[in-house]
C-alpha cells in the first residue's frame, strides 16, 4: 500500500512512499522544458522497482505549483488520471509547502521559526510564500508548517515585508528562486533547493489524515498572455486623397 | 456489433476541443467533447495558454462523461489512442500525459496517433471500412491537405497541403474583414447562400501553369484572402456600400473551385475513385455542393460524414486508434512528445 508523488513545478519528481511514510523508490530529472516525456517512464519504473503494482497505490499526489504553466499541468493532470484509472482519490499539495517542510528538516528548525520560500517563475520574478513553523513534527514524524504569506508572484527586489525578521525565532530563505537572485535573497546554507517529491507525499498524507481538503487545482498565479485584437491595418495605404479622413 | 473487435478510448486535444470517446471495430460507442471555444471569441483566435487551461479542467469530467453514457468500466478498454500531433504544444501535452496515465494505469498499451489522418479515419464509423485506396481531403481552421490512403492505419502519402493559410483560417480572416463575428466561417456560409458566387472573380491560387511543376495539389489562401481586402477597402473607398452577401460567395466560391478541382485532378491523376472529406471546414455548404457535383461528373463516390464527425472530437482518433491497433502496428513508448508539426505521412508514433 502506497502513495505515488508526482511534483513537476521545476524539475521531475517522482516518489512511491508507503502509507507510514517511508520511502520506497523516488526518482528526479532536472529537466525543464521536457516533463511530459520524461514523467511516465519514470512513474513505470518507480513502480517497477518498489516491486509494486497499480492495483498497490492508494493515492496519488500532485503537486500543484506555483509553477510555469505547461508543466505544472503535465503532473496535475497526470495525477488526476491515474487516480482516475487506478480508482484512488487524486491529492494536491502546493510545491512550495513541500519546500518549506524540507526546511525544517534538513535546517533542524524549532518551532516559531520563519521560512521564505522562493522557486523560480522566470521572467525575472520568483514564486514565494512564507511559513511559520509550528511543530519539527507531528504524530506521523512529519513538520508542519503553516503560511503566513502568500503563495504569489513578485520580483525579488519587491518582496519587502515578505523578507522582514519573524516576531519570535529566525527567518530562513530557501528554493531554487532565491539562489538566481544573490543580491537581493541570501539562501541560507544546506538549504532544500527543489521540492522532494516523497516530501510532497508525507504533506499529502498528513493533511489527508486530518481531514483536510486536498484540491489538485494549479495555482497558475498569472493570467494568460492575451491581448484583444485591434483593427487590422489596410492592406493598401490609403492614398493622399482620404488623409483627413476616417484613415 | 464485431464483439471480438478491442475497446479503444480516444483523447483529442490538439486545439480548443477535450474530445474523449470509445470505439469498437468501426462502431462509435460514445463520444463526448468539451469545447473552450466560447473563451476565444472575444480574442479573435484560439489563445493556447487559454485552451490548455481549458483542457486540464475538462479532461476527467470529459473521460467520466464517455464512460457513463456508454456504460462502460475502464477496466473494459483494450487500448488508449491519443492525438500525438500535429496541433498545438500546450494543448497536445494535456491529452498525451492523460493517455499516458490511463496506459500506466489501466495496463493497457498507448498510441500516439495523427490528428489530421484522424480526420479521414472517422469516415470509416460512418461509412464503413475504406476501400483500396481512397482520397482524403482535411479542410479545417488548422489544416488544409490533401491525402491518399492506401491504407489509414500504416500507408499515407501527402500529395499536398496549404502554403500559408488553411481554408478556415482564411474564411476566419476574411470574416474579420467583413466585420463577422468569430469564427467567420459559419457567418460567411450564411451570408454566401443569398450572394452571387460569380459577382467578383478573385484569384485561385497555385492554379497558374507556372505552379503545376511544383505545387500541382498545394494550395494557397493567402493572396485570395488579401486580394478580398483589397477590393472591400477599393468599395469603401469610393463610398459605395460593400456587397459583403456577394463578396463572401464569391470568395467562398474562389476557395471551394481551388480545393476541388485539384482533389478531382489528383483523384483522376492515381486513380481512385473514392474521396472522402474530413475536417471542420468540410461543413461548407458551398463545398459539400461542388464537391458532390464534380464527383458525379468524374465518377467518383464521395463520402462526407455528418458535420458533427468532421470537428475534432474524440471519435476521430478513437477510430485511428482502432484501426491502427486491428493493423498490428507496435504501441508506442511511454517517453512520446508532441509534435506540433507532425508529418502527415506519419499516422503513428
Amino acid at each position: 500500500m502506497a502513495v505515488l508523488s508526482i511534483d513537476t513545478s521545476a524539475a521531475v519528481a517522482v516518489a512511491l512512499v508507503a502509507e507510514d511514510g517511508t520511502l520506497l523508490a523516488a526518482r528526479s530529472v532536472d529537466e525543464r522544458r521536457r516533463h511530459a516525456e520524461q514523467l511516465a517512464p519514470m512513474i513505470a519504473g518507480v513502480l517497477a522497482e518498489a516491486g509494486l503494482d497499480r492495483g498497490d497505490l492508494t493515492a496519488v499526489v500532485g503537486g500543484t505549483g506555483p509553477a510555469p504553466f505547461t508543466g505544472l499541468r503535465v503532473g496535475l493532470v497526470t495525477a488526476r488520471t491515474l487516480a482516475l484509472a487506478v480508482g484512488v482519490p487524486a491529492l494536491g499539495v502546493p510545491s512550495l509547502d513541500a519546500l518549506a517542510v524540507q526546511a525544517v528538516t534538513d535546517l533542524a528548525l524549532a518551532p516559531d521559526d520563519e521560512v521564505l520560500v522562493a522557486t523560480d517563475a522566470r521572467r525575472k520574478e520568483v514564486y514565494w510564500a512564507r511559513y511559520r513553523v509550528v511543530s519539527q513534527g507531528g504524530i506521523d514524524g512529519v513538520p508542519v508548517v503553516e503560511p503566513v504569506a502568500g503563495p504569489d508572484v513578485a520580483r525579488p527586489a519587491d518582496l519587502g515585508d515578505a523578507l522582514a525578521p519573524p516576531a519570535a525565532g529566525r527567518l530562513v530563505v530557501v528554493g531554487e528562486g532565491a539562489t538566481l537572485y544573490p543580491d537581493v535573497l541570501t539562501v541560507t546554507d544546506g538549504a532544500p533547493v527543489q521540492p522532494d517529491a516523497a516530501a510532497l507525499a508525507r504533506v499529502a498524507l498528513q493533511r489527508r489524515d486530518a481531514g483536510l481538503d486536498l484540491p489538485t487545482e494549479p495555482l497558475y498565479l498569472r493570467r494568460p498572455d492575451v491581448q484583444e485584437p485591434v483593427a487590422k491595418p489596410r492592406v493598401v495605404p490609403a492614398t493622399g486623397a482620404v488623409v483627413g479622413g476616417d484613415a | 456489433m464485431a464483439s471480438g473487435d478491442p475497446l479503444v478510448l480516444g483523447i483529442e486535444t490538439s486545439c480548443d476541443e477535450t474530445g474523449v470517446a470509445l470505439v469498437r471495430g468501426d462502431e462509435l460507442l460514445v463520444d463526448a467533447t468539451a469545447s473552450s471555444m466560447d473563451e476565444h471569441a472575444r480574442y479573435g483566435g484560439i489563445i493556447p495558454e487559454v485552451a490548455s487551461r481549458a483542457h486540464l479542467e475538462a479532461m476527467i469530467p470529459t473521460i467520466s462523461k464517455a464512460l457513463g453514457e456508454a456504460d462502460v468500466d475502464l477496466s473494459e478498454v483494450d487500448a488508449i489512442a491519443v492525438t500525438a500531433g500535429p496541433g498545438l504544444v500546450g494543448p497536445l501535452t494535456i491529452g498525451t500525459s492523460a493517455a499516458k496515465a490511463l496506459a500506466i494505469g489501466l495496463n493497457k498499451p498507448l498510441y500516439g496517433v495523427n490528428h489530421v489522418v484522424g480526420h479521414a479515419a472517422v469516415d470509416q464509423l460512418v461509412d464503413g471500412p475504406f476501400p483500396d485506396r481512397v482520397m482524403a481531403l482535411v479542410v479545417s481552421g488548422g489544416h488544409s491537405s490533401l491525402l491518399l490512403v492506401d491504407d489509414i492505419a500504416t500507408d499515407v502519402t501527402e500529395l499536398g497541403s496549404t502554403l500559408d493559410d488553411a481554408a478556415g483560417e482564411a474564411f476566419d480572416k476574411v470574416g474579420r474583414l467583413l466585420g463577422l463575428p468569430y469564427p467567420g466561417g459559419p457567418h460567411i456560409d450564411r451570408l454566401a447562400r443569398e450572394g452571387d458566387p460569380t459577382a467578383i472573380r478573385f484569384p485561385r491560387g497555385l492554379t497558374a501553369a507556372k505552379d503545376q511543376a511544383k505545387h500541382a495539389y498545394d494550395f494557397s489562401f493567402s493572396g485570395l484572402k488579401t486580394a478580398v481586402a483589397r477590393w472591400v477597402e477599393a468599395c469603401q473607398d469610393s463610398g459605395r456600400e460593400v456587397p459583403v452577401a456577394d463578396v463572401a460567395a464569391s470568395f467562398a466560391e474562389a476557395v471551394v473551385d481551388v480545393l476541388t478541382a485539384k482533389t478531382i485532378a489528383a483523384c483522376r491523376l492515381h486513380d481512385v475513385e473514392t474521396l472522402v472529406i474530413g475536417g471542420g471546414f468540410s461543413a461548407n455548404s458551398q463545398l459539400r455542393e461542388m464537391a458532390a457535383k464534380r464527383c458525379a461528373e468524374a465518377g467518383i463516390d464521395l463520402r462526407i460524414p455528418p458535420i458533427r464527425y468532421c470537428t475534432d472530437n474524440g471519435a476521430m482518433i478513437a477510430a485511428l486508434g482502432s484501426a491502427v491497433v486491428r493493423a498490428g502496428v507496435a504501441p508506442s513508448n511511454l517517453d512520446i512528445g508532441v509534435d506540433s508539426s507532425m508529418s502527415l505521412t506519419t499516422v503513428t508514433v
